[in-house]
């Protein structure tokens, strides 16, 4: 028996968007019929190791049920055996490695192991290994810790050492900078460490682009001779599939098939899963199909990851392309693609009126929509501003009456097309026809009326949408006012919350007014969003990590019961950024620069900086920005802190530019006057000329409390400022923290929402800039070369448009 | 620990007629349809049914299928109240109780029956291929008041000269029985499922002891029938084959290929054929293979042409290599070129490279006779 026990790190998410909504990354379906975590499994099972626990983070149902009693794996044991350790601390999210915190949750646990040694190890890597070799070569080359390393360079997340080294990191989490065990091993010094190589095969399933890759190596022998050794072999959960069976026409070319798949129609260089059913005169090309999949008779799938019990409909096509796969959700089903008929319904739009992001991105999408091919319209109130400068390209279309509290008004609707994009605006002199676009006493009167008038034009338009896309609080009747109306019963509505802490509560009075008889108010307010969240379709927000945070309180607040209950129908998608905003077309920056030219324009802007802010002038000074709106939010709490600490080192300087909240805007001050030459404060927003900050400064700080999606990280890294974040919403999406070993990521993260974490990041980031310039070159090089496309963002809307149409 | 009903799957025969195929493992043992072993039809029967007490007859090569089955967890029996249990020849007082016919074998165990102090006794082969809820089976038994059912189900009238053929009355009583009549009276068949009152089993088993050999077709129900045991017909309609012989093997694996919708096998939730897991990786057909109207199992490697046959797990079929109308048992190499047609190829067979064997009858292929049937041709 081995004198190791095994920690199965459950906690890694990856980015595999749709196909981990139902499931952890351990439970994804892999070649056909396995589990990921049943490699980790049976190499435990083949390296005689019978002590394992898993530690998942939230959804682990999927995993406990493939798992069962361990007995698959010879887990289920008199003596130890598996156990699932479940987080105790719910409200703890988005942390992707499992920390000594977490570990410590269970102690007992721990405590109670008898072996000397553990393992700690993914669940969501693919290999065949005897973890007795590592511990072999741990234990000869004398080693407190041993990492794994895979053989294309790839860190593994896992490490070997002693139980009571373990235990000594475990019952000190709150005293040791180390959150888990690759901050130890990248930052302690007083320790033997060592990195392992496993030279065989190996796939660390992070993404969804990893799983294809991975799948379609099962279609080299020499992959399968490695993973599929039949002394060890791997152990799934049995299922009662019959024998693959294959049709008089079937077409099989360089694919994997499991038990109980039905084969009529062609197959090539895909893997199909157990019980798929690919129809008579079907292609299945470049794909992988999971469980239960049903292609039928001539549909043609090509370059397509298909979740479990994916239906696509007769004659039906999906198409993606290797660097932009078709990925489905469990159970979706796929009618063939027609043209999409999708309205956006929101206030603001670039480029006619924008007060803030949501702006950018409603522009934006409808543009993408163009180009992608899908018929688009937005839908939005006509303001003066607006009127007055686009007025001679608008058309009238169409004119009707609407009544609001029983009164008839008088609207008209105004177009203006841009290639695929029609722009609707709706005039009304008694409700739109002001200065400003919010601020108002009736603002929630105003809303409503815009959502009837919208309900009130749709039948013009030419043909009915497919779905109504709404954004924030503003919308949030149009839900049940479509839902209300027999013509649209069928409609669907996807609303995209942007942020929530702006819900929109107004006068209860105004359901009555708006004409919606079948709601029940029992208080003297409504809630626009709650109702919005309430009655829409699907949901969605702006970065996958606010999607997950919204469950819990901190976060989801007073609508945290409500999303909960819409778990299911709620959906994360990253915004994007402008492709022009960056350093190669910025005119008010000193240098313009790209990833070619940074080293030696940047040093350029940074002196400009320095000038421009009265800051002592060097290259060598490490320069932190911050380009903010002053609030709460944005963690200043925690910055005051964190940047009296860092003025102990006379190398560092602070500038900020921002407006906002006075009590810390008097706090910046102080902290100027006590530092000068040394911290700038730039009070005042102009938010459309923060280039010179991001040109100049080496690091841009972001200690977030929360941040549905941020759009100043995405902007930092194109100009080639490296983003030190708190690790929170889209801030986690973007950010993944430098590693030295494999020379990837782009910046750095903490988790835990204080200045100790927050320093000790920045301290990281400050060694790296001061003494090793190769490295901080190329973390500069990673954060340029970083992509954010609403072309992305627009795509990933689409599918999902799509999924709702079934 | 009471049971209403106890069950007893007889696996002795010798199987002689399936040539090689049994010569190293027990009738019940041998694959069929690709991935199944005969046993996987009955034990998912009775798993189906939720019985859970199963006594498993078995005297011939038993290693194999005791192996196979193990405690029974692939069929859920492995319950603590219950379970299967190999019966198997014993020594008592000296002499080693050698099973003299499938009854004799009941009764050699029917302290196993008195154990469970049950009611009724299912009395099952294991070398069958069906579906049935045997819970439908006992209503019936209920419901006519009998002491003995007999599942029969109707076969073609051509062949009923090789079945045990059951005659009734309008109240589908039995009024005759008669083993592999020449002039068959009607065109039922006895499918060697039976219920019995343990009472009256008892009672019959315990008249028999002079004889050689006893068995139920042969000796206990005739016997039944003549002393007046009330003796009801349950009519079995679906799918049913008896396998006894090389043909039948192969014909019934040609059933499940012909029929799509065979013993709905395909069918989620449909009562489950369940197997044991081998942890095989699923199968790979690689650029220059071709399968078509087939069935094919686990961990096979196919990079030649396999039309209209069954490939049992574990099966490397070569580039080159044409396999037509064939059954082919787990775990066979066929090499580069080889072409075989009506052949049943025998577990473990390695196949050399360019052999030829077109056959025009159904033929077993196995080590000892490769050389005779077919040809390498150069």
């Amino acid at each position: 028996m081995s004198n190791l026990f095994l920690i199965i790190d459950a906690t890694i998410r990856g980015n595999l968007y749709r196909l981990t909504r139902h499931r952890m990354p351990g439970a994804l379906p892999y070649g056909a019929k396995y589990r990921l975590v049943d490699f980790t499994l049976s190499n435990c099972k083949n390296s005689e190791i019978h002590n394992v626990a898993i530690f998942p983070y939230g959804n682990y149902r999927s995993l406990a049920d493939h798992i069962g009693s361990g007995d698959r794996w010879d887990l289920n044991r008199r003596k130890d055996g598996i156990f699932i350790l479940p987080p105790k601390n719910m409200n703890v999210t988005a942390e992707d490695t499992i920390s000594f915190q977490r570990m410590y949750e269970h102690l007992e646990y721990f405590l109670r192991s008898t072996q000397e040694y553990v393992i700690i190890t993914p669940g969501n890597i693919i290999w065949n290994v005897d973890y007795n070799v590592i511990l072999d070569h741990h234990r000869k080359n004398k080693n407190d810790i041993t990492e794994v390393i895979g053989d294309n360079g790839k860190r593994l997340k896992t490490f070997v050492l002693s139980k009571a080294l373990l235990l000594e990191y475990i019952s000190s989490y709150d005293v040791i900078p180390y959150r888990n065990l690759t901050e130890v091993f990248d930052y302690a010094h007083n320790i033997v460490k060592e990195q392992y190589n496993f030279e065989s095969v190996c796939f660390f399933i992070e993404t969804a682009e990893e799983l294809y890759r991975a799948d379609m190596a099962m279609l080299i022998s020499e992959v399968r001779t490695h993973l599929f050794n039949p002394n060890r072999p791997i152990y799934s959960k049995e299922t009662m599939s019959s024998p693959s069976r294959y049709g008089k026409e079937a077409q099989v070319k360089n694919s994997v098939i499991a038990s109980g798949a039905i084969i009529n129609g062609s197959v090539i260089n895909s893997i199909i899963a157990r019980k798929a059913i690919v129809g008579k005169g079907a292609m299945v090309i470049n794909s992988v199909l999971m469980n239960q999949c049903i292609i039928e008779d001539g549909a043609h799938v090509e370059n397509a990851i298909l979740d479990k019990e994916t239906r696509v409909l007769k004659n039906a096509s999906i198409i993606g392309a290797i660097d932009d796969l078709f990925i489905t959700e469990k159970k979706q089903i796929v009618a063939n693609d027609e043209k999409l008929k999708v309205i956006q319904i929101a206030v603001e739009c670039s480029p006619f009126v924008k007060t803030g992001g949501l702006a950018d991105v409603v522009g934006a999408l409808a543009d993408n929509y163009s180009r992608l091919g899908i018929e688009s319209r937005v839908v939005m109130p006509l303001f003066p501003s607006i009127k007055e400068k686009y007025r001679v390209l608008f058309e009238m279309q169409a004119e009707t009456i609407v009544i609001y509290n029983g009164i008839k008004y008088k609207v008209s609707l105004y177009t203006y097309s841009k290639n695929n994009t029609i722009y609707s605006f709706i005039e009304s002199y008694d409700f739109f026809d002001r200065d400003q676009i919010y601020g108002y006493d009736d603002d929630g009167d105003r809303f409503a009326f815009f959502s009837k008038a919208c309900l009130a034009f749709t039948d013009l338009f030419d043909d009915l949408p497919d779905v109504v896309h709404i954004h924030d609080w503003h919308c949030g009747l149009i839900p049940l006012l479509f839902k209300n109306d027999p013509r649209y019963a069928n409609t669907k509505t996807l609303m995209t919350i942007h942020n929530i802490e702006y819900q929109g509560v107004h006068d209860a009075a105004i359901i009555e007014r708006v004409g919606i008889t079948n709601y029940i108010v029992n208080q003297p307010t409504i809630n626009f969003m709650e109702i919005g969240l309430a009655t829409a379709t699907k949901i969605s927000t702006v970065s996958p990590t606010y999607r997950d945070e919204l469950k819990y309180e901190f976060y989801g607040k007073n609508l945290v019961g409500l999303i909960n209950r819409r778990d299911r129908d709620l959906y994360g998608i990253l915004n994007g950024l402008n492709d022009d905003i960056g350093p190669e077309n910025d005119l008010i920056i000193q240098q313009k620069y790209d990833v070619k030219t940074y080293l030696k324009m940047k040093p350029i802007n940074k002196a400009d900086l320095q000038k421009r802010m009265n800051l002592n002038i060097g290259n060598d000074y490490f320069i932190m920005g911050m380009v903010t709106r002053i609030a709460e939010q944005k963690g200043f709490d925690i910055l005051f802190n964190a940047v009296e600490l860092l003025m102990l080192n006379a190398k560092i300087q602070f500038v900020l530019l921002g407006a906002g909240d006075q009590q810390y805007i008097d706090r910046l001050m102080a902290l100027e006057s006590k530092h000068p030459g040394r911290i700038k404060m730039n009070i005042g927003y102009y938010s459309s000329e923060p280039g010179y900050i991001y040109a100049g400064a080496d690091v841009i700080l972001m200690p977030s409390r929360f941040e549905p999606c941020g759009t100043s990280q995405m902007i930092a890294l194109k100009y080639g400022t490296i983003p030190i974040a708190r690790q929170t919403g889209g801030l986690n999406d973007t950010i993944e923290t430098y590693d030295v070993t494999t020379k990837t990521g782009n910046g750095f993260k903490f988790f835990n929402y204080n200045s100790r974490d927050f320093v000790f990041q920045i301290n990281n980031a400050f060694r790296l800039f001061s003494s090793q310039p190769i490295d901080w070159n190329h973390l500069i090089k990673n954060a340029m070369q970083c992509r954010f496309s609403f072309e992305t963002c627009a795509k990933a809307y689409r599918d999902l448009y799509r999924m709702m149409l079934q | 620990m009471k049971k209403t009903l106890v069950s007893m799957i007889l696996v002795g025969g010798k199987g002689t007629r399936l040539k090689e195929i049994t010569k190293d493992t027990a009738k019940p043992a041998v694959s069929f349809g690709a991935k199944y072993r005969m046993i996987d039809f009955t034990l998912s029967n009775i798993a189906n049914s939720n019985i859970d007490v199963v006594g498993l007859i078995t005297q011939y090569e038993p290693f194999e299928l005791m192996s196979y089955i193990g405690r029974g967890a692939s069929w859920d029996l492995d319950v603590l109240d219950g379970g299967i249990f190999f019966l198997t020849p014993y020594a008592k007082n000296g002499n080693i109780l050698w099973q003299r016919g499938t009854a004799h074998a009941v009764k050699q165990y029917f302290n196993f029956i008195r154990e469970y102090d049950a009611e009724y006794v299912l009395i099952l082969s294991g070398d069958q291929i069906y579906k049935m809820d045997y819970r439908d089976l006992l209503k019936h038994h209920c419901q006519h008041n009998a002491m003995i059912t007999i599942a029969a189900t109707p076969v073609d009238i051509a062949e009923a000269s090789r079945f045990g053929i059951v005659e009734t009355d309008s109240f589908e009583q039995m009024i005759g029985f008669e083993e592999k009549p020449v002039h068959p009276k009607s065109n039922l068949a006895s499918m060697g499922a039976y219920i019995f009152n343990a009472d009256i089993l008892e009672k019959r088993l315990a008249d028999t002891d002079a004889k050689e050999s006893v068995d139920f077709g042969q000796d206990i129900i005739p016997k039944c029938l003549a002393d007046g045991d009330v003796i009801s017909v349950y009519q079995h309609h679906g799918y049913w084959r008896d396998i006894g012989t090389v043909e039948s093997l192969y014909r019934a694996n040609m059933d499940m290929l012909d029929d799509p919708n065979f013993l709905d096998l395909n069918k989620r939730d449909h009562l489950p054929v369940y197997s044991k897991s081998l942890n095989l990786p699923p199968h790979i057909v690689t650029e220059t293979g071709l399968v078509q109207n087939s069935c094919i199992a686990d961990g096979c490697l196919i990079s030649g042409t396999v039309w209209h046959s069954t490939i049992g797990y574990q099966t490397i079929i070569m580039n080159g290599a044409e396999v037509r109308d064939s059954v082919v048992l787990p775990n066979v190499v066929i090499s580069e070129n080889v072409h075989l047609q009506n052949v049943v190829v025998n577990k473990d067979l390695t196949i050399p490279k360019n052999y030829r064997l077109l056959s025009q009858k159904i033929v077993v292929l196995d080590s000892t006779n490769i050389r005779k049937l077919g040809e390498i041709d150069e």
